[in-house]
């Protein structure tokens, strides 16, 4: 139970070593969806990892330019985007075939699980990015937005350049390409 | 007929439930897996959930933004609650 003593997550003095409370705030709140969203599209815990590195450094750099238009979440996930689709693009120039070492997809599982449902959790993440990978971009980058249930329609829209009709139809074909090729990747 | 009349059947018997039982648990936790996820939207919030975010990251990052100008570190959120 949270003890109301503590107050709002708004601490006073910078928790944590962070430089100020604004971005330990901003990191706590958002880390995992853009973490995520760099895991499951570029397909590589280690880029992944590099990629939210350096998605939240630029957005602690621009973070006196921000003026609240758009939700953190919207703005993080912009600057994510634009981040992993040039990593992308450098990475489809260089390299064919993206390394999936086991290892590296410990990270998809949470530490504290059982060791059957890490084994359960590793087991299905690699089945999903099976499946993403077989996707085009644009669907793969929908269905994870889609799947951040603080995004509307709207936002998503938004964020990839579309109407949110356009972003509707899309995803009513990504959904079913993702199905298909899940279903093929048991 | 009791199952102590036939005691070798009833082993082989019991082995062949044993087995069943044993896939029928392998088949009920597929099941459930499978059940949970009735679209690909559910699948990857469930896959989001299961994450974890290395710790890593954040201790580079706390090095990396020691190095950043103190008025970048404060926002509209400063201005808007008066902080």
């Amino acid at each position: 139970m949270n003890d109301p003593a503590e107050g709002p997550e708004l601490m006073e003095s910078p928790p944590g070593g962070w430089p100020s409370d604004e971005i330990a705030s901003l990191y706590e709140q958002h880390s995992r969806a853009i973490f995520y969203l760099a895991l499951r599209f570029l397909g590589d815990p280690q880029r992944a990892e590099d990629a939210t590195h350096d998605v939240f450094l630029k957005a602690f750099r621009k973070l006196d330019q921000f003026r609240g238009e758009s939700s953190a979440r919207t703005w993080l996930y912009r600057i994510a985007i634009n981040h992993c689709q040039n990593i992308q693009q450098s990475w489809h120039n260089r390299h064919i075939v993206a390394n999936s070492d086991d290892a590296v997809w410990d990270h998809s599982a949470a530490r504290t699980d059982s060791p059957l449902r890490v084994l359960e959790t590793k087991e299905l993440g690699q089945r999903i990015q099976n499946t993403l990978d077989r996707l085009s971009d644009e669907y793969r980058l929908l269905l994870l937005l889609v799947a951040d249930e603080e995004l509307s329609y709207e936002q998503i829209g938004a964020l990839v350049g579309q109407s949110s009709d356009a972003v509707r139809g899309k995803l009513h074909r990504a959904r079913k390409a993702f199905a298909a090729y899940f279903e093929k990747t048991t | 007929m009791s199952m102590k009349q036939q005691p070798k059947f009833s082993q082989q018997q019991q082995q062949r439930q044993d087995e069943q039982q044993a896939a029928g648990h392998t088949n009920r936790q597929q099941a459930e897996t499978a059940r949970e996820f009735a679209s690909a939207e559910e699948v990857l919030r469930f896959d989001a959930a299961s994450t974890t975010v290395p710790p890593e990251i954040a201790q580079r990052l706390k090095a990396s933004a020691a190095s950043l100008a103190p008025g970048q570190t404060k926002s509209w959120w400063r201005n808007l609650f008066g902080r």
